[in-house]
């Protein structure tokens, strides 16, 4: 077992790659009542093209990544939720674009938690009926977010982003596309997917690491796992231009939603490259669009936002975009003032104060950010995918320049590559 | 667990309650101020908040004190109100990082109570009242918020059922207050109504983290000098109405799901013994994914992908929430009363009461966890006017058996059944 300190954040990672090829990563945390632990997987809603050495070529139907999930709690023996209920657990998961988490919290009995975690997302368990049984339920789950105005202006401006590439898919697929899904599916996805080298271990919290570790390599000895090359994924050649520069999607709300933002042209970057592009650009629409900025503002004062108004970024290696907006009265206005704000800042460049106050920012809320668990945990996994160590945060933070977010200005706020998602009242 | 107490220290309707930790790198610091929930106070109460938090004498405008909260190494502010039983709450909250991991050794605990102080006592004034630019843009959100209800549908749902099952209690108002009250408000009333709450209404501040309480306190009573509060009264809010009859109230809407939510009384408040026991019945009932609702509505039934419930704490309310097809309304109204027909008759097995024992101990020890869920706790036991330490809690649930929940689930009654209904189908 190896361990890396981070002396200034007073936190100590214990580390270990096992015969498996599982990695797994244990944070003590000195103090806290609860552990918190997942079990993550490399696979999300946007590997649906994807073949095994040695095996086919397949394509799978959209949201099976999510149905997956569902069907991982559902052992032989009964459900996996009353075994950690049990000994006091609350577990959970989720399916992003690029992962699947298994994860749960306690406060006592952790290193059985601990196994059941493990043994469940090992142990898969698909019947024709299972299955069949869990249409039902994900197609409401899927109705629900039809409903939910947040979620739908959120993947309209990532549909009008892109142009084929599945990011623009629905994380739970439609309720045609799951109607498709078949236990052999599943089966042939959980093989591919859920193979130690393709998964994260990740415990954080009450725990003894030694200990924990020891018990972690004698689960994992008990079971067989053949070596797996690695899994080729395809995804289709995507534009680097916006699909679509505007959309708007009506439904029975009180304030019309309006998100927009920018597509990054460049993508296949990993690593530290990939790091500092997010922090660089995270500093950037801080600056821009936080309540300290004059052009937030400026939409106040115009009432054409509120505090619920924000910005963010993701960047993976295999897309990139800026999200920005929230709730207003008038979108075009809104777009019509960003747009002349923005253009004129283009123009002068931004703020050398303002930046160096941004980054005093940042630093603090990453400090807030590790008082929690939950953050610390999905947060490194996610990192550790894409190359980088979530750690190192701080030190790019410390590291970035006036020049380098300055560059990234220029790169990023691009006009051609802009578009705008509106969900809005019919009458209105 | 017995380290996480609280230094506190009452005054004249002033609490200040102090909680020394080295648990977390940031210090965390509220101030709650306690108001009757009622028509006449309402609306104002929302608004005040929120302009408070536009602007001071010393930081006018929200860039100017944004950019003060920023050079704070990012610290968060915000104001707003809650809802805690019949009584609204005003809350200011800021989390500031701890200067001992940061290479600046500037007095940031300090900084951050000088700076509450400041959006508390020192507010941006014009001609002797809030300044009108200020107080028109805030009704103007005010006003967006309350409408913008409607956008969450299983909020809108849950507030809908609210204001029908309580038509002549307090409890229906909305924390936000009555839309149609804000055109009134001008900023010479709104200034009037803010001098009264700070002399007036019980006030209590919180601070959390790696302080020395004496530090602590003594910067409170320095930046933040209330004297003479808590002279007016707040009623505790009542939590028993007996049932008459079973309401049933449905609305259309062109949604994909149907919100099918149920209200029912209990009878039981935060301070009285049977709670820890209402906290278990709800447990057993739909409080986790190992529930009888989750169990029967969604897994057995494939009906819903969330059937829940839970307790409005002060109003002793349990509110069951659940999203299906319009057209299984029958169905999922059948299979949930039979759920509470069984807890009445207190078919509870053995592993559904140890489940839930094991997982509301869990719940309430991870709250040790967050420093606004310690918080959150320790004042709303204030509120009931019965504190529970966390180990009396927990014994309250290990000792819990069937029959105790039996006899709470015979004082559950539906009072209430609201359906939010998709167009085309209930047709």
């Amino acid at each position: 077992m190896k361990t890396k300190r981070y002396e200034r954040l007073n936190e100590t990672l214990y580390y270990e790659q096992l015969d498996n090829g599982l990695e797994v990563y244990i944070l003590p945390k000195s103090g806290f009542s609860k552990t918190y632990a997942t079990f993550t997987t490399r696979y999300g809603s946007i590997d649906n093209e994807f073949r095994v050495p040695g095996k086919e070529r397949l394509k799978v139907p959209d949201g099976i990544a999510h149905f997956l999930e569902h069907k991982m709690f559902e052992e032989e023996e009964g459900d996996v939720f009353a075994e950690f209920a049990a000994h006091g657990a609350s577990a959970n998961a989720f399916t992003s674009f690029d992962r699947t988490a298994y994860l749960f919290s306690s406060t006592q009995d952790v290193a059985r938690n601990v196994e059941t975690l493990l043994n469940f997302v090992q142990k898969p368990y698909f019947t024709d009926e299972n299955v069949e049984k869990e249409k039902g339920i994900i197609g409401q789950e899927i109705r629900m977010y039809d409903d939910d105005a947040d979620w739908r202006v959120y993947f309209g401006l990532i549909a009008n982003y892109y142009h084929h590439h599945p990011v623009k898919i629905d994380i739970a697929g439609t309720v045609e596309s799951i109607s498709k899904i078949t236990k052999e599916l599943l089966y042939e996805c959980y093989e591919t997917f859920y193979h130690p080298s393709n998964m994260l271990l990740f415990i954080v919290g009450a725990v003894e690491p030694e200990e924990m570790m020891e018990l972690v390599r004698q689960n994992q000895a008990k079971k067989a796992y053949d070596k797996q090359a690695p899994i080729e994924r395809f995804y289709p050649d995507e534009p680097a231009t916006v699909a679509r520069q505007r959309s708007v999607v009506h439904l029975p709300v009180g304030i019309p939603k309006c998100l927009f933002g920018f597509k990054d042209k460049q993508v296949g970057l990993t690593g530290e490259e990939l790091l500092k592009r997010e922090v660089a650009t995270e500093v950037l629409l801080d600056i821009l669009f936080s309540p300290s900025s004059d052009l937030y503002q400026k939409l106040y004062d115009a009432g054409l936002i509120n505090s619920g108004f924000g910005a963010d970024y993701s960047g993976e290696p295999q897309y990139g975009f800026s999200m920005i907006g929230g709730d207003t009265k008038d979108p075009d206005a809104l777009v019509s003032m960003v747009d002349t704000e923005l253009k004129s800042v283009l123009a002068q460049g931004i703020d050398e104060e303002a930046f160096t106050l941004s980054k005093k920012k940042k630093t603090g809320e990453f400090l807030r950010a590790l008082n929690s668990v939950e953050f610390i945990a999905n947060s490194f996994t996610k990192y550790r995918f894409g190359g980088t160590d979530l750690f190192a945060r701080a030190d790019i933070l410390e590291a970035m320049t006036f020049e380098d977010v300055s560059a990234r200005l220029k790169e990023h706020i691009d006009f051609n590559q802009f578009s705008v998602s509106i969900v809005t009242s019919p009458e209105q | 667990m017995n380290e996480l107490s609280f230094i506190s220290h009452e005054q004249e309707g002033i609490g200040v309650h102090i909680l020394p930790t080295q648990k977390f790198k940031t210090t965390t610091i509220l101030v709650h101020i306690q108001l009757p929930l009622t028509e006449e106070l309402v609306t104002k109460g929302a608004l005040l908040p929120n302009v408070l938090q536009r602007g001071t004498e010393q930081y006018p405008n929200p860039a100017q004190l944004q950019r003060h909260l920023d050079s704070l190494y990012g610290a968060i502010f915000n104001a707003g109100v809650m809802k805690r039983g019949e009584k609204q709450i005003i809350q200011l909250y800021l989390e500031i990082a701890n200067e001992k991991f940061l290479a600046d050794s500037r007095p940031l605990l300090e900084e951050g109570i000088r700076f509450l102080g400041e959006v508390l006592t020192r507010p941006l004034l014009e001609s002797g009242a809030f300044a009108k630019k200020v107080v028109e843009l805030e009704k103007e959100t005010l006003t967006k918020r309350i409408e913008g209800l409607i956008d969450d549908k299983m909020r809108y749902a849950n507030q809908r059922l609210t204001e029908e099952m309580c038509k002549e209690e307090p409890y229906r108002l909305l924390a936000y207050g009555i839309r149609e009250q804000i055109p009134q408000i001008t900023p010479e009333d709104l200034y009037a109504f803010y001098q009264d709450v700070l002399s007036s209404y019980p006030v209590d501040m919180y601070v959390i983290g790696d302080v020395q309480p004496d530090e602590a306190a003594s910067y409170l009573h320095k930046y933040i000098p209330l004297t003479a509060s808590g002279t007016k009264k707040v009623p505790p809010t009542t939590y028993k109405k007996a049932v008459t009859k079973e309401h049933t109230v449905t609305e259309e809407m062109s949604v994909a799901q149907g919100k099918l939510n149920i209200g029912m009384r209990t009878q039981i408040g935060y301070a009285d013994n049977d709670y820890v026991h209402l906290m278990m019945y709800n447990g057993v009932l739909g409080g986790f994914p190992h529930s009888k609702l989750f169990m029967n509505v969604r897994e057995k039934a494939s009906l819903a992908y969330y059937a829940v419930s839970q307790l409005e704490t002060q109003k002793g309310l349990c509110m069951i929430m659940s999203g299906i097809e319009t057209a299984n309304y029958e169905q999922a109204l059948t299979i949930i009363k039979e759920q509470l027909d069984m807890m009445k008759r207190g078919e509870i097995t053995d592993i559904e009461l140890n489940q839930t024992k094991a997982m509301l101990t869990n719940q309430l020890r991870e709250t040790r966890d967050s420093a606004a869920a310690i918080a959150s706790m320790d004042y709303n036991g204030r509120l009931s006017g019965r504190r529970r330490s966390l180990e009396e809690i927990l014994d309250g649930i290990s000792r819990t058996t069937k029959e105790d929940i039996a006899r709470v689930a015979q004082k559950v009654e539906i009072d209430t059944i609201y359906f939010l209904c998709g167009k085309e189908e209930a047709k």
